[in-house]
């Protein structure tokens, strides 16, 4: 992931017109004559499909638009992808776009699979020579074989998607904008899908896709946006903005309000005291030396007893990346009885994390996600270390050598 | 300044326009016997139904010196091109609305193709003039035009004409469905007010007369038809009269392609 901006949104909002039984224009004549082809368009009337959304995208990075149906998910992508212009703020993209919002969109039955490549590549910033070297690629990642050179009316609609989609990343796109169809055809399909997604994401290629299949988020994308109503409600880590997208599902679900606030959200019923860094003697500690032992305490308040519940931690860096995370139900505890007050403490023998600062998120939720107390950031510790290695993770680690090529450091004091 | 605009991304897009006439004259002849053929053979049946029609049926009185039927054929080729254009202009946005919806294409790449692949079949029909023009003027009913080799010239107003009206029916017909009917009804009354069947002479002096030598199309094609079948040079003021509408029509298509282009999207 380098610095470079690939996607840049200053407060974008789209508002499309209602106009349910007539035109922009009244009518031909008062377009015409009154000159109201030439005004803008009153701006109360219309539809708030997003609003006020700021958000950067670097190169390299994967980011995720959440949210249930009719939050101006599509909408974003169209913006960014410049299939709409926003009505106020700006939105910059670096580089070639690339969209995948509706795979083979552009394809005309009548002519054949090469030609309509031909087209689609084009229509994806390629030029003729380029699409023309990167056909052998894409009609074997395609799988459609001798069927390239029949009408496309011919295909299945199996080879169909998956002609459309390997038309789309042959582009190598320096944003590749994606709705809801990274995985398509069977499961090799998929599969070959979800790993040339991943070189892209290697090469840099920033990735902007909107998904209801919250596995697929956690699992591809380092920042997520979770949309409600046209307006951001989070974003931050994919994981934390997951965890808080199904707590709120689950909330509603329960017939409950939906949780409220940016970085903490959660009915309350268990409520999270405190969260702090313990050193080895199990004293509360704003920094620790890397590889000593430490602990994660979380003191927490009943207010509901409970019988489903889940403590949970995650670790991750300042800019977003996640470094680790847990919690009681993958590591196989099963919840009895949660009535008092108490505290849970996660230790950590050696706390084998590269020098830097850290945020932990904490949380107490329902198997399901429904959230009692879930706290994003909620507590920041050093770890500190003589050298000053890259990464996050730094285990203790010694060198052997078959001769005597270097010598060792002298013994530490 | 948002026109040279409108030309600069046609300019970057004239790969993808060229590919995209290609597509439009394939589909139109894939599973055709004749093929591109027909592109000749239309023009060829039109052309020997009026000979058949008009020499024989009734007898045009038409004072041209030329064969009637080259004279009518004549006028009609740049109208075919300009109507046929903007017909189609008013379903072209509409037909691509996926490509523009979900892709990322630029919409003045779709007028753009109408415009090049109507003139393709255009420039197609043409050999079928001058050949017939060359047998004509074999068997001694006329002499060949020398003028024809200014043909360049006289072809170019139209093409900008009907650029620049293919963009303004294209960027309207998204917003006002009922364009194509109207353009239908309006099409064939300026047809009748532009001496394609008969010549302007032909025409009672008066109100009649004037309506026709007003009509902004008439120009042009007294300039085509004067320097491709009748050997003659119109005079200069035709030539600027042809030329002014061609570019007046031309810049108000593309000044409101422009202002519409960002509602035509959401609009389709």
């Amino acid at each position: 992931m380098s610095d470079a901006v690939a996607v840049r949104l200053a407060g974008v909002s789209k508002r499309y017109p209602m106009r349910p039984h007539r035109g922009r224009f009244h009518s031909l004549k008062g377009a015409l004559l009154r000159g109201e082809l030439w005004q803008r368009e009153a701006a109360a009337e219309g539809f708030v499909a997003l609003s006020d959304v700021d958000l950067e995208i670097r190169s390299g990075e994967t980011f995720a638009v959440i949210g249930p149906n009719a939050s101006g998910k599509s909408t974003l992508l169209k913006l960014v992808a410049g299939i709409l212009h926003p009505t106020t703020g700006s939105v910059e993209v670096n580089g070639r776009v690339t969209a995948l919002i509706e795979l083979g969109a552009g394809f005309h039955p009548e002519i054949s699979g090469r030609e309509n490549v031909v087209i689609n590549g084009m229509m994806h910033g390629l030029s003729r020579a380029e699409v023309m070297r990167r056909l052998p690629w894409i009609v074997d990642f395609a799988g459609v074989g001798a069927f390239i050179d029949q009408p496309v009316k011919t295909f299945s609609s199996g080879m169909y998607v998956r002609l459309g989609f390997a038309v789309a990343v042959a582009a190598e796109p320096d944003v590749l904008v994606v709705d809801e169809v990274l995985a398509v055809g069977d499961q090799a399909f998929a599969h070959k899908c979800l790993d040339r997604i991943a070189v892209l994401q290697r090469r840099g290629t920033a990735i902007l896709l909107v998904s209801h299949d919250l596995g697929l988020v956690e699992q591809l994308a380092h920042r997520a946006l979770y949309l409600r109503e046209g307006r951001p409600v989070m974003c931050g880590s994919a994981a934390a903005v997951v965890s808080r997208y199904r707590s709120d599902v689950a909330s509603e679900e329960a017939g409950q309000q939906a949780a409220v606030g940016g970085k903490r959200w959660g009915n309350n019923d268990v409520v999270l005291r405190s969260v702090e860094l313990l050193d080895g003697l199990g004293r509360p500690a704003g920094s620790i030396r890397c590889g000593e032992a430490a602990a994660l305490r979380l003191v927490y308040e009943v207010r509901k007893p409970q019988e489903d519940f889940v403590f949970g931690i995650a670790i991750h860096r300042e800019d977003g990346t996640h470094v680790y995370g847990t919690n009681t139900d993958l590591d196989g505890y099963r919840p009895e009885r949660l009535a008092e007050d108490g505290e849970v403490r996660i230790e950590f023998p050696s706390l084998e994390l590269a020098p830097g600062r850290y945020l932990v998120d904490a949380a107490v939720h329902a198997r399901g996600g429904l959230a009692y107390d879930y706290a994003c950031e909620v507590c920041a510790f050093l770890v500190t270390a003589p050298v000053g290695w890259p990464g996050c993770y730094a285990p203790t680690h010694r060198w052997r050598f078959a001769g005597p090529v270097l010598q060792p450091p002298p013994e530490e004091a | 300044m948002p026109l040279p605009r409108l030309l600069v991304t046609l300019h970057r897009h004239r790969g993808l326009i060229l590919v995209l006439v290609e597509r439009e004259l394939k589909a139109r002849y894939r599973g055709t016997v004749l093929g591109y053929f027909w592109s000749l053979l239309n023009p060829l049946l039109l052309l020997a139904v009026y000979s058949v029609v008009f020499t024989f049926v009734i007898p045009a009185r038409v004072p041209t010196h030329v064969p009637y039927p080259l004279f009518l054929f004549a006028g009609l080729l740049p109208w075919l091109f300009a109507s046929g254009a903007m017909l189609d202009a008013a379903v072209v946005l509409l037909d691509n609305g996926p490509l523009l919806k979900k892709v990322m294409c630029p919409p003045e790449v779709f007028p753009a193709v109408t415009v090049v692949s109507h003139l393709v079949h255009h420039l197609l029909a043409l050999p079928v003039l001058l050949a017939a023009m060359g047998v004509a003027a074999a068997t001694g009913r006329m002499a060949f035009p020398v003028t024809a080799l200014l043909a360049p010239l006289a072809l170019l107003p139209w093409v900008l004409a009907v650029s620049g009206l293919v963009l303004l029916v294209a960027a309207l017909a998204v917003h006002f469905r009922d364009l194509k009917d109207l353009l239908h009804n309006l099409l064939s009354l300026i047809f009748f007010l532009t001496p394609i069947i008969y010549t302007p002479e032909l025409v009672p002096e008066g109100i009649l007369r004037r309506l026709v030598l007003a009509n902004p199309v008439t120009p042009m094609v007294v300039v085509y038809r004067d320097v491709l079948l009748l050997d003659r040079l119109p005079p200069l003021a035709t030539w600027g009269w042809a030329y002014l509408v061609a570019l007046g029509c031309w810049v108000a298509g593309a000044a409101l392609f422009t202002r519409l282009r960002e509602t035509l999207v959401e609009t389709v």
